[in-house]
């Protein structure tokens, strides 16, 4: 399912203390395709997901998802969130974690729990079924939000800086992990993300945001081969993407420092 | 050399296991031989082995497992009592602003009262009998359990409630199945400050109102005007003692429903 945001404007607060979070976003994310969201702190690149996924509502503009005009109760019933904090739920064991979405539908135990168990052998956690998150490495309930995600078979994923607090060698595993279950499936994927090299070696385009108020400063379109590894790191290709990217990525963060000592000053 | 050292090690852990034994044990010696040596009556500080003495004698004539199970009937009656009013008027108020507003007044004004101000009133209300006994201990225990139940609510990590939302969940599933199990930890802490004012209470009611005839504050105030120091010792180290074993039984029972709230689970 394709998403377009049009003249898309968030506003927080008001008087003087009033903050332009979006200011007339217009893009067109393509239906199954994978979007990187990049930009600075602040940039407002999560708000923008939030109000996809109908978990915000917006001051001003319209979404339009598969063609449609949508309002914000009807956005979230077509997408599902990896939230930067995971939040998981810590009473609830793994298998609960992932299966709460059908059991928010009624779905009897047995069935629910038949699809959960599958999922969790996907994402790699078979055995784990009846841990608490709490008893898990950080790598493991990333696996599990993300199961608890894909459960629900919503036709867009979005994911909040998901990968942002794992180490390195982790991180790694996670992207291409995530690279392999997307490629097989027909979702569409919204991701945000600070780190360059994470929005070029997953995306199809790298939707570049500038400093607050934020705006769409380039789109970079991604034609890198599927499936993606961590090889292509070392390639020509992503070795230009990498300087375009951080080309515009620097000006806009300088231009956030200046404006923060502005406001100090 | 190295054996020597492991040696000195494992006396240094049995030492460090029997510290607290062995002063309590230093102190009780000590206490035994200033009795002895310096000839002090029984009526001001009897020796631990008299009070000892007298502790079996109360055991085997039956007075003390008499006394303290009436007072722990009656602790359990009025912290049943305070628990559910409190749990109930604390998620009422935690989930609906407006319940808050109308009842937050009341609170406000009653619980800096100190409860046993109320004693001579519900005495005129209700006599000296068993209800108030357990009126007061559950007047008195209601508003820490509603304070804490009311803080646990609010407290819950709004992106759990977010992130349940966007799996679909209603707000009534998000109440039921977020906000209550998230506060569950918060609620134990509530109804634990609340069963330590139900003992207070209970065993200050014993010894007020002339006509009662049972409980522990009705042994220790006897004892104490008849001058049997011996039982008043005995008395209080057996409701030190019931009230250790209250607390860690609570404790063990938090973690058996609560145990993603522990860390070492």
């Amino acid at each position: 399912m394709d998403i377009a945001v049009d003249n898309l404007t968030q506003v927080f607060g008001d008087g003087v203390h009033q903050v332009v979070a979006l200011d007339r976003v217009t893009h067109h994310f393509p239906s199954q395709r994978f979007s990187c969201i990049l930009g600075p702190s602040g940039c407002g690149k999560s708000t923008m997901i939030q109000i996809i996924g109908g978990i915000e509502p917006f001051t001003a503009g319209a979404v339009k998802i598969g063609g449609k005009d949508q309002t914000a109760e009807a956005l979230g019933s077509h997408s599902v969130m990896m939230w930067q904090h995971l939040n998981l739920f810590p009473w609830r064991t793994v298998i609960d974690n992932v299966a709460f979405g059908l059991e928010m539908q009624g779905m009897v135990k047995t069935e629910r729990y038949e699809r959960a168990s599958k999922l969790i052998a996907s994402v790699g956690l078979r055995g784990f079924e009846r841990h608490r998150p709490a008893q898990l490495s950080g790598g493991m309930r990333q696996r599990v939000a993300l199961a608890r995600a894909l459960i629900m078979e919503r036709p867009i994923m979005l994911m909040d800086e998901p990968f942002g607090a794992l180490d390195a060698q982790t991180k790694i595993v996670m992207q291409e992990e995530l690279a392999r279950i997307y490629e097989r499936s027909k979702m569409t994927v919204l991701f945000v993300t600070h780190a360059i090299d994470e929005a070029i070696l997953l995306g199809d385009e790298v939707v570049v945001m500038t400093a607050r108020p934020g705006r769409i400063k380039e789109v970079i379109k991604v034609d890198l081969p599927r499936p993606r590894s961590q090889d292509m790191v070392n390639t020509p290709e992503f070795g230009r993407l990498y300087d375009r990217a951080l080309h515009l990525i620097r000006e806009e963060v300088l231009s956030a420092m200046r404006q923060q000592e502005e406001m100090a000053g | 050399m190295n054996q020597g050292g492991k040696h000195k090690s494992k006396i240094k852990a049995g030492l460090y296991w029997l510290a607290p034994y062995l002063v309590i044990a230093a102190f009780l010696v000590f206490w035994e031989m200033t009795v002895r040596i310096k000839g002090i009556p029984p009526i001001l500080l009897p020796a631990p082995s008299a009070i000892l003495k007298y502790l079996v004698e109360m055991t085997l004539d039956g007075s003390m497992p008499y006394h303290l199970s009436i007072t722990f009937l009656r602790i359990m009656a009025g912290f049943v009592v305070a628990g559910f009013f409190g749990i109930l008027v604390g998620i009422a108020m935690g989930m609906s602003p407006l319940v808050a507003r109308i009842i937050d007044p009341w609170i406000a004004a009653l619980y800096p009262l100190p409860k046993i101000s109320l004693i001579p009133l519900l005495i005129i209300w209700l006599g000296t009998g068993e209800s108030y006994k357990i009126v007061i201990s559950a007047v008195t225990a209601f508003f820490p359990v509603a304070i804490s139940t009311v803080a646990a609510i609010r407290q819950v990590d709004s992106g759990l409630m977010k992130a349940a939302k966007d799996l679909g969940a209603n707000a009534r599933q998000v109440q039921f199945n977020v906000v209550i199990p998230a506060a569950l930890p918060g609620i134990f802490s509530g109804l634990q400050l609340g069963m330590g004012v139900t003992i207070i209470m209970i065993v200050a009611a014993e010894m007020i109102g002339g006509t009662s005839d049972s409980g522990m504050g009705y042994l220790l105030i006897h004892a104490g005007q008849v001058l049997e120091t011996e039982k008043v010792f005995a008395g209080l180290i057996v409701l030190a003692v019931f009230g250790a074993v209250i607390t860690y039984g609570q404790k063990r029972i938090d973690r058996l429903i609560a145990p993603w709230a522990h860390k070492d689970h």
